[in-house]
Order: C-alpha cells, then structure tokens, then sequence
C-alpha cells in the first residue's frame, strides 16, 4: 500500500465513508486521489461533501477527458483553498464551484437570469423566483402584502416591469 | 448486423415451430443451442454475471409470448402530448447496446433476448383490434421493447409483417431501427402501409453511446433505399443530447439525410431530448461510466425525469425544429414525452390529440 493510500484509509476511518466510496476514491491514479487527500484535510471536507466532491469530479473528468489533479489546480478552486473564511465555508464553496464546472452552461444561465432579476429592482415584498435548476420553465412571482393599499402598490411596480419580466419568462423558455 | 450470442435457449413448446427452424438453421455454429422447459426462466438476469443486463443481450430465448402482443406505447402519459403509437412486442431486449435505453432499466428483471415463437398471434390481436376502430388509421411499431429489424437477417419476420399490414387498410407499421437490415424488406411491396423509421443521432453520439449500431450515414443511406423500395421513412431525433456544439452537429446530420433523402418523401420527425429516471442512469453510468454523453447538464424536472435543464433544452429544441422546417415545411413534427407547454414552445402550435396525430402520422 503507498503512503497515499494509507492515509486515504486512515482519514476514511475517522469520518466513517462507507466503503463503497472509499474504494472509488483508492481507485483513482496516485496523482488524483493524493490532490483529493490534499484538499480534503486543508478544507477540513465532512463524510458528505467528500462523497459529493469525488461524485463530481469523477464526473466532471468524464466530461472533460481531463485529471481530476488539474481540476483542483485551476484557478477558481485555488482560491477557495487559500481563502480565508472559516473551513466550512470554504468547503461549501467549494462544493459550488465544483457544481459551477461539472454544470457550466447551468451555471452561467442561472447567473444571466439572477443578475436580470435583480436589475429589475423590484420592491422586497415582490419575489421573482426561478424553478430549481431550471428544471421546468415556470417562472414563479409572489407578492406579499399587509393590505390593499400595498398590494395596489406592488401590482403598481409589478405592472412597470411587465416588459422585462415577460422577457425573462421568455429567456427560461428557450428564447435566446 | 453481427450478433454475439452467447447461447440460445430454445422453450420446449417452440421446438417445431417456423421461428426457432429459422434461427437455428442461420446462427454460427458455435453457439449452443439448448432447449428448456420455461423460456422466461432463461430469460431471468444472471445473477453472477458482471453485467446481467449485458449478459442477457447474448442469450437469445425463443419461446412463446403469454400476454397480449399488442399495448399502448410505455412512454405514453396522460401529462404527456403524446402520438397514439401502438405496440407490438414481437421481442424483447436489443443485441445493441446504447448507453442511454431505457431498457436497461425496463428489462432489468427480465434482460434475456426474448423472441415470439407465437407471433401469428400477434396479427391475430391486429386484426380485432382493427375490427373494434373501423375507419382509423392505426400506427402500430414493433420497436419499442426491441430494434424491430436487429434481428431480422435471423428471423425473417419483417417480411410477414409487411405482407401483413399491406393487405390491411386501416392498418400501418412502423419497423423503427438503428440499423441498416433492410434487405428483407427490399424484397415484399408495402403497398404504403409500412413505414421504417431511424434514430438518428450525430457522429459524436454514434460513437460514444451508440454501441453496435449502423452509422448514420448507413442509417440515411438505408432510408434512400427502402423509400425507393415503395416504403415511407420516418425519423426520430431521439434522445437528441444536448452537448457542447450539438445544435451544429444536428444540423449537419440534417443536412446529410436532406441531401440524400427528399424533405418531402418524409413521412415525420420525432424529438425528444434524454430523459432518465434516477434508477435508469444509475444503471446506465454503472455500465458505461466512460461516456461523456450520460454526464450533461440534466437535472431534476418536474415529472421526476432527468433532463437537461429547460432553457437550453427548449432552445435545442427549437434550433433544430426551426432546421427541419426550413427544409421540410410540411413533414409533421412531433415531441416524445414532452409536456403540451413544451410542444407549444418548439413548435409554436398546440398538440393535435393523441387520436388525431396518431392518424395524420399513419396516413401521411
């Protein structure tokens, strides 16, 4: 057994991963399963988000026919790694931007529509919500209102950005 | 196509019949034959197999079928805009193997290459059905549970059934395939009751998940031939997969099938991108974690299924309709399990009913 391998054994013991996981994970060439050992102790990685994390990678050097090494080495994840937020904070964003690699053209719809959502500068007491994922093409708004004044008020602000809130229900349904 | 079986098993009840003279007489001679009491036990999953679904593949079980032949499609739905196609199970289970079919997990229970030594019975169940609908046109496919024409060269059945549905007005079949068998169909008159129709997917999807099947090339090549052979051809874009650069590639295997095949000899275009239910790609990345195709953009919809997630799978959607219409305006579109909000989104028009798209696909 190499030294990876037995510290690979060893930090699965103390986190209780199933085995199942820990075989994927010692399956991996040396070079991917040490940069996973690497980060999973910097980033202080729970048994959840490590069964996660090796999940996505796994699937993300499929689909990219690349290393999972070069993965943890680019950029976006480099940060998170020497950032200086609390460990769990670091580790649940670095769980996002596996998920920002692993579905990119999600991620940067999800962006485009978030930021013509906020641009809208709707009253707090109006949500525009997008489905999950982008699962469907439902576009949810909610109003919430003490009284008629109010509501007036909101259906008011509501009406001034049909426009653009039409333009993004049509963007959720396919339209460039 | 080349089968690799690795047994047959023949149901002691079939031993005589037509079927089971045919396929012994043309399998290679390595492959033992072996007869049984009860084919659907020979039909159960290995369980010390490392891959009972793939095992199943190469054993094939001629015996005779117990149920009705005849069901409704299985991807049918009531939240569906669906086309009334209608099944014949003539087999079960595919020598093919593409990364995404849903029979991985259809026929996870029951995985052995099932062939009806009984399909007489079959057009039996045809002709009171057709007896009970006078005056609709009925579009009945053998290749939902099966490539209808796979295992054709074996068999010989297509003949028959063409023979069959020639002679039947309100009647028309569907052989839907991803192979380029068409040799026994070049050789009986459809009398424009039979229509082959393809999958049809680009080079990149061929290769990666397509294992065993035609190319696409020999696929559109196949179409050009049986059309000039009196028959209709039909085309299923189906799963379309939305990868990186797919809206190119399915435009440029429009443009080949369009250049080898008249828009207007095509009696339909079906879509429908991948869809999975978690068992389904659970099973489907277990037997093929290196292909690329099972890992895109999908997420959780809202009837459970996988699918790549709305905006850009409507927009695929879109892209490549927009490519069909502008070659071939008049050729009906439909989607496969897709909501009547998506249908309207892609093809701009609600969805006819079940019945009445059903019959405009089975006339043309």
């Amino acid at each position: 057994m190499t030294d990876t391998a037995a510290a690979i054994r060893a930090w699965a013991a103390e986190r209780h991963l199933p085995e199942t996981h820990l075989a994927r994970w010692l399956g991996m060439t040396e070079r991917d399963r040490a940069a996973i050992l690497a980060i999973a102790r910097a980033l202080r990685l729970s048994t959840g988000a490590i069964v996660t994390a090796l999940a996505t990678l796994e699937e993300i050097s499929v689909r990219e026919s690349c290393t999972i090494e070069s993965v943890l080495a680019r950029d976006a994840i480099a940060r998170i790694i020497k950032g200086r937020t609390s460990a769990p904070a670091r580790a649940k964003a670095f769980l996002a931007a596996l998920r920002q690699i692993r579905y990119p053209r999600l991620a940067e719809a999800s962006r485009k529509l978030e930021a013509e959502i906020a641009a809208l500068d709707l009253p707090r007491a109006i949500s525009v919500v997008l489905p999950k994922d982008l699962g469907s093409a439902h576009l949810r708004v909610e109003l919430e209102a003490n009284d008629g004044a109010e509501l007036k008020r909101l259906i008011g602000a509501l009406y001034a950005s049909a426009d653009k809130l039409a333009q993004i229900a049509d963007r959720l349904s396919g339209e460039k | 196509m080349n089968f690799d079986l690795d047994a047959i098993f023949i149901e002691d009840q079939c031993r005589s019949s037509a079927l089971a003279a045919r396929v012994i007489e043309k399998i290679p001679p390595h492959v033992p034959v072996r007869y049984v009491a009860d084919g659907r036990e020979a039909a159960l999953p290995q369980t010390d197999a490392r891959d009972p679904f793939g095992a199943g593949k190469r054993r094939m079980v001629v015996m005779n079928r117990r149920s009705p032949f005849l069901m409704a499609c299985p991807a049918g739905s009531a939240e569906f805009a669906c086309c009334g196609y209608l099944v014949l199970t003539l087999a079960s289970n595919c020598p093919m193997d593409c990364s995404y079919c849903f029979l991985q997990e259809y026929l996870a229970d029951n995985p052995g290459f099932q062939v009806y030594a009984n399909y007489a019975d079959a057009m039996d169940e045809l002709d009171r059905l057709a007896k009970r609908a006078p005056g609709r046109q009925l579009r009945v496919g053998t290749g939902e549970l099966a490539d209808s024409l796979a295992f054709d060269r074996i068999t010989g059945i297509s003949r028959e059934l063409v023979e069959f549905f020639a002679a039947r007005d309100g009647l028309t079949l569907e052989l839907k395939t991803k192979t380029a068998e068409i040799d026994n169909l070049l050789e009986v008159d459809p009398k424009g009751h039979t229509i082959v129709s393809w999958t049809l997917s680009p080079e990149a999807v061929f290769r990666s998940s397509e294992h065993r099947t035609a190319p696409p090339s020999a696929r559109i090549e196949s179409a050009r031939r049986v059309l000039d052979a009196g028959y209709r051809a039909g085309f299923h874009l189906d799963p379309i997969i939305a990868y990186p650069g797919a809206g190119r590639d399915y435009g440029e295997l429009l443009d080949e099938l369009f250049d080898s095949v008249a828009p207007d000899r095509i009696a339909f275009f079906s879509m429908g991108t991948m869809r999975m239910t978690s068992k389904l790609r659970s099973a489907a990345r277990e037997r093929f974690p290196a292909d690329p195709m099972l890992l895109g953009e999908e997420v959780l919809s809202p009837d459970g299924r996988f699918r790549a997630f709305a905006p850009m799978r409507i927009a695929l959607y879109r892209e490549i309709a927009d490519r069909i219409k502008a070659s071939a305006p008049k050729v009906p579109m439909y989607l496969c399990m897709e909501q009547p909000g998506v249908h309207r989104k892609v093809l701009g028009a609600g969805p006819s009913t079940v019945a009445a798209l059903g019959d405009r696909l089975a006339r043309g």
